[in-house]
Parts: structure tokens; C-alpha cells; sequence
């Protein structure tokens, strides 16, 4: 039994024009301590799928199992990095993490501050714990972010597109960031990431989930990436290995959209 | 040779801090002349237009005066009163003639009692309005109906309930504060966006949580915004309530002076109401700014 488990599931949201179904038929198994990335257009059902592990919303039909017990609503076993930060701007840096922190765990005021101070500093944040979100950049946000979902050390990440509103070289230093977070915990957290990024995922994941296009998405394949770690962004670039997998991922996503580029071009 | 380069290179380069040094002290030291010089021509500039206004306005009133024929008193006779008013403006010889710093003391704290009372009614509800739609439904149709009632319509009913005309203008301030408070406090609480509702859900936070580190915090402006608009309206229904109760307050004040055909006292008041509102107006802005995050 693997230790997060999407058996059957099937998200749809009633609509004025009837059922609207986002995602069914998914089945995934994902082992503890694994990377997975899911890849897709946009709207696809990524965050759907995402905010079902996250007990954000109530699959319609199927199950999510964390741990062999059934997913029934948000909780301190997984932790959730939103797409825009999601930072209270009236708190401190360190305010934010705390109150995630005094809220998911059970201990001492004093020992909740250790683990923020120590969270901090994880992601070379320490100087900044006194600013409100609003004087850092964006890069700096999702750091806090990042050690907020961390602090409160779930066994899962959830991380929705969370390099999505980055340029490419803060985006770079971000990824590395994670992979040091998750060796840091012996590389125990288990991380689920939704991504654009075919690179990203590539360098971060041990499963690339793709879906097809919505509505009523399905899983359309799962790409093993079998590259050895610690990976390195230059080398592994260079690899057969990596070049074919990358291939691979264009082709199922992109085949499509350059039938129909082509069919513009002839109209015009 | 070569000692004689690092010297060299050295004696440049310790000059050259000396020069810079001095230069950017120098340029600070101007850039700083400058903002200042500027800043005060901003304030001059604005307090020279301001003064052109009132001047205006003032020639205004003086021309009216001309033509009533000196019934509507001009600036100078009414300033002249004013200036004896406020020479003694805490005496009191019995209940009809009182100074008029009593009068507007009285009336103070009726519209802060009211308004205070007001505000502690009208924020919980409109917290309510905000977060539950089935709080809305109910409260809603109430406040569309009675919100555009005149608030001296209330004054009878006050009366009857509290037999007492004191407590009527209270309740009457009372009423008037609710609307504005509760309107953009339910405004501000329905408008608390998706991203923060997340961090609250994704991390468990408790009702008291969510209510003091997220629900509070981001309606605040808006609340603070509604009691501005509030104790203005409060401030502009005193006068006429304190017209109907009588007794005591700068609206009895008034209508007092009127009375006694003085209307410069009656101007007077008028200009004493119109800064103790734009004071009001004011505190409650620096409140706001202080209030206010950046997203």
C-alpha cells in the first residue's frame, strides 16, 4: 500500500447548465518520500486534483487515502505552497509562519518560535523576519511561503504552481531550494507539484503525471525520470536520458497545438 | 619602482575619498535644501489658494450683508462676537445661558455616547452580514428600508421609549451611526479575498484565529472608513436633534440664538460646528492611514 493513494477520483462542480465534470478516472499511487510533478494545459484539472489531496474541496466520486486514512478536509499532514503566495500582508514574515505554526502544532509558545526561527533560516530568511510581505520580492514571498508549509512538517507538500509568477533565474534558485529542503528532511516529504515547466519538472521529479485536456481530464501518461540525484541543471541536460524524456513530454504535450498553428498559418 | 607605484596609487586614491566624500556630503546636504525649500512652497502654494477661497467667501458674505441691509450680519460684527463668545466659553448661568464651549462639550459627548453605542451594535452585525449569506438575507432587507429614514423621524420615538429628550438625541445619534459602520464593514468583511480563506482553511485556523489574524485585519480600513462616514452624519443630525430636544447643546445653541435675533452668534456656531466636523473628519483619516496595509 503506498502511502498517498488517488483511487478513482472524480471532481465535478454543479453548474447552471448542469454537471460540470473537471477530472475523473484518476489513479495514482505515490510512495513516501517521492517527487511528482503534474504537467497539463491550463484547465486541466491540475489545481482540482491538487486542492482534492489538499481537502480544499470534496472529490464527487473516488477517494484520496493519505496514509491509509481517507482525505476528508485540510490538515497539519500536508502542507500547501498557493501559486500567489498566499502571505498575510498585515503580519510579519515571521507572524505568518507562527500563526500557521501555533495553529497545526502541539507544543510550547516557546518551542513553536524555534521551529519559525529555524524554518527561517532554512531559507536564508532570518534578516528579513520583521518585514511585512509587501517589502520583499516575489522570489522572497514564496521562501516564506515555502517555510511556512514547511515549518509545520507534514509528510506532504503541495506545491501549486509555486515558481509560476517568477522570472526564469529567481525560478532557478527556487527549485534548488526545494531539493535542499527536501534533503534536508532525509528526503522523507513526500511532494506533489503542479508545474508548467516541462524543465522544472524534469529537474525536480521522480514521476511526471500528464494530463489531457479538459474538460472531464484524465491521466494521459506517467513519465518515469530515472536520472540519477543529486542532479545537476547543467549536466543533465546533456544526457540521452533527459533529452529523450523531454521529447517525450513535448510531444504529449504540444502535438496538438502545432497541427492547429499550421492550419492558421495556411488560412491567413 | 613598484613602492613607489603602490604610494602613488595610494596618495590618488585616499584623495580622491576625501574628494568624493565632501562632494556627496555636499550634494546630500543640497538635495535635502531643495526637498525642504520644496515641500514649503507645496504648503505655501496650498495655504495661499485656501486663503484666496475663504477671502472670497468672505467678500461673499459681506456683499449679502450689504444687501440685507445688515439683518444677516457681516464678517466683522460676527467675528466680533465670536471673539467674545470664546473669551469665556465655560460659563454657566443657569439652564438656558450657558458658554459656548459648554454647549459644544454637551453636544460632543452625546454624539459620542450614540455613536459609540452605534458602532458597537453595527460592527458585529455587519461582521455577520459579511461572512454568512443567511445573516445578509436577514438583515439586509431592515437596512435597505430604514437606512434612508431621516434620523429626527426617530425622535418621537425616542420620546416614548425613553421619556427623556437627553436620551432621544442619543438615541437619534445612535440610529444614525448604525447605517454607513454597518454597510461597508459587511462590504469589507465579504470582500476578505479567496487567497486569505485559503491560508486559513490549509492550516487549520480556529474561528477566533481566523477572526483576529485575518477576518479584522483586512475589513479594518473599511470599517474604520464606515465610522468616518458615520460621525459625520452624526455630527450633522446633533444640530437639528438638539434643535428639537431643546436644553442644551450647540443646536439648542442655535436655535436659541435665533431666537434672541442674534444671528451672529448663529454664525458664529455655524463656523464652530464646521471645524469640530472636519476635526472629526481629520482624526478619523489618521486613524485610517494608520490602519491601512499594503497588499
Amino acid at each position: 500500500m503506498s502511502y498517498l493513494e488517488i483511487k478513482n477520483l472524480e471532481i465535478s462542480f454543479p453548474t447552471p447548465k448542469g454537471k460540470y465534470v473537471a477530472v475523473r478516472d484518476i489513479n495514482l499511487s505515490i510512495q513516501k518520500g517521492e517527487i511528482i510533478s503534474i504537467i497539463g494545459h491550463s484547465g486541466c484539472g491540475k489545481s482540482t486534483i491538487m486542492n482534492a489531496i489538499g481537502g480544499m474541496l470534496t472529490p464527487t466520486g473516488g477517494t484520496v487515502e493519505l496514509a491509509n486514512q481517507k482525505i476528508k478536509g485540510p490538515g497539519p499532514d500536508r502542507g500547501i505552497v498557493f501559486q500567489n503566495y498566499s502571505l498575510l500582508p498585515w503580519l510579519t514574515v515571521e507572524e505568518n509562519i507562527f500563526q500557521a505554526v501555533d495553529s497545526v502544532m502541539n507544543c510550547s509558545k516557546k518551542e513553536k518560535h524555534e521551529i519559525v526561527i529555524q524554518n527561517l533560516k532554512m531559507v536564508n530568511l532570518f534578516e528579513h523576519k520583521d518585514k511585512l510581505p509587501g517589502q520583499l520580492s516575489g522570489g522572497m514571498k514564496q521562501r516564506v511561503a515555502i517555510a511556512r508549509a514547511f515549518a509545520i512538517n507534514p509528510g506532504v507538500l503541495l506545491l501549486d504552481e509555486p515558481f509560476g509568477a517568477l522570472d526564469a533565474l529567481t525560478k532557478g534558485s527556487m527549485q534548488l531550494e526545494v531539493l535542499k529542503l527536501w534533503n534536508l528532511n532525509n528526503r522523507e516529504k513526500t511532494i506533489v507539484m503542479i508545474t508548467h515547466d516541462i524543465g522544472e519538472a524534469l529537474f525536480l521529479s521522480d514521476r511526471i503525471v500528464v494530463l489531457n485536456n479538459g474538460p472531464a481530464s484524465t491521466i494521459r501518461e506517467i513519465v518515469e525520470v530515472n536520472l540519477p540525484r543529486p542532479r545537476n541543471k547543467i549536466e543533465i541536460v546533456k544526457m540521452p536520458e533527459y533529452i529523450a524524456l523531454r521529447d517525450r513530454l513535448l510531444h504529449l504535450l504540444t502535438d496538438k497545438f502545432s497541427i492547429e498553428d499550421m492550419g492558421m498559418v495556411y488560412k491567413s | 619602482m613598484s613602492d613607489k607605484d603602490t604610494l602613488t596609487l595610494s596618495d590618488i586614491t585616499g584623495q580622491a575619498e576625501v574628494l568624493t566624500s565632501e562632494t556627496i556630503n555636499d550634494s546630500v546636504k543640497s538635495e535635502k535644501f531643495k526637498l525642504i525649500i520644496s515641500q514649503f512652497a507645496v504648503k505655501l502654494k496650498s495655504t495661499v489658494l485656501a486663503g484666496i477661497g475663504v477671502l472670497v467667501f468672505i467678500g461673499f458674505w459681506s456683499l449679502l450683508s450689504i444687501y440685507t441691509k445688515d439683518a444677516l450680519p457681516g464678517p466683522l460684527a460676527t467675528f466680533t462676537v465670536l471673539k467674545e463668545m470664546l473669551s469665556d466659553p465655560f460659563y454657566d448661568y443657569g439652564p438656558n445661558d450657558k458658554g459656548i464651549g459648554l454647549q459644544l462639550f454637551n453636544s460632543i459627548k452625546t454624539v459620542l455616547f450614540g455613536f459609540l453605542l452605534g458602532s458597537l451594535i453595527a460592527i458585529p452585525i455587519g461582521i455577520l452580514m459579511g461572512a454568512s449569506n443567511i445573516c445578509k438575507q436577514i438583515f439586509y432587507p431592515i437596512v435597505q428600508l430604514l437606512k434612508p429614514v431621516s434620523p429626527l423621524a426617530w425622535f418621537p420615538i425616542g420620546l416614548v421609549v425613553f421619556k427623556d429628550t437627553g436620551m432621544a438625541t442619543i438615541f437619534i445619534v445612535f440610529i444614525t451611526s448604525l447605517w454607513s459602520t454597518l454597510i461597508n464593514t459587511s462590504f469589507g468583511v465579504a470582500s476578505i479575498p479567496q487567497d486569505h480563506k485559503n491560508v486559513a482553511k490549509a492550516f487549520g485556523f480556529s474561528k477566533m484565529r481566523y477572526l483576529t489574524k485575518i477576518l479584522i485585519p483586512y475589513s479594518l480600513p473599511h470599517i474604520i472608513t464606515g465610522l468616518r462616514l458615520s460621525i459625520s452624519v452624526a455630527w450633522l443630525v446633533i444640530v437639528a436633534g438638539e434643535m428639537l430636544s431643546g436644553g442644551a447643546g450647540i443646536g439648542f445653541f442655535v436655535w436659541d440664538s435665533w431666537n434672541a435675533l442674534s444671528l451672529e452668534k448663529v454664525i458664529s456656531a455655524i463656523i464652530i460646528i464646521g471645524i469640530v466636523g472636519l476635526l472629526f473628519d481629520k482624526l478619523f483619516t489618521f486613524i485610517e492611514s494608520k490602519v491601512a496595509y499594503k497588499a
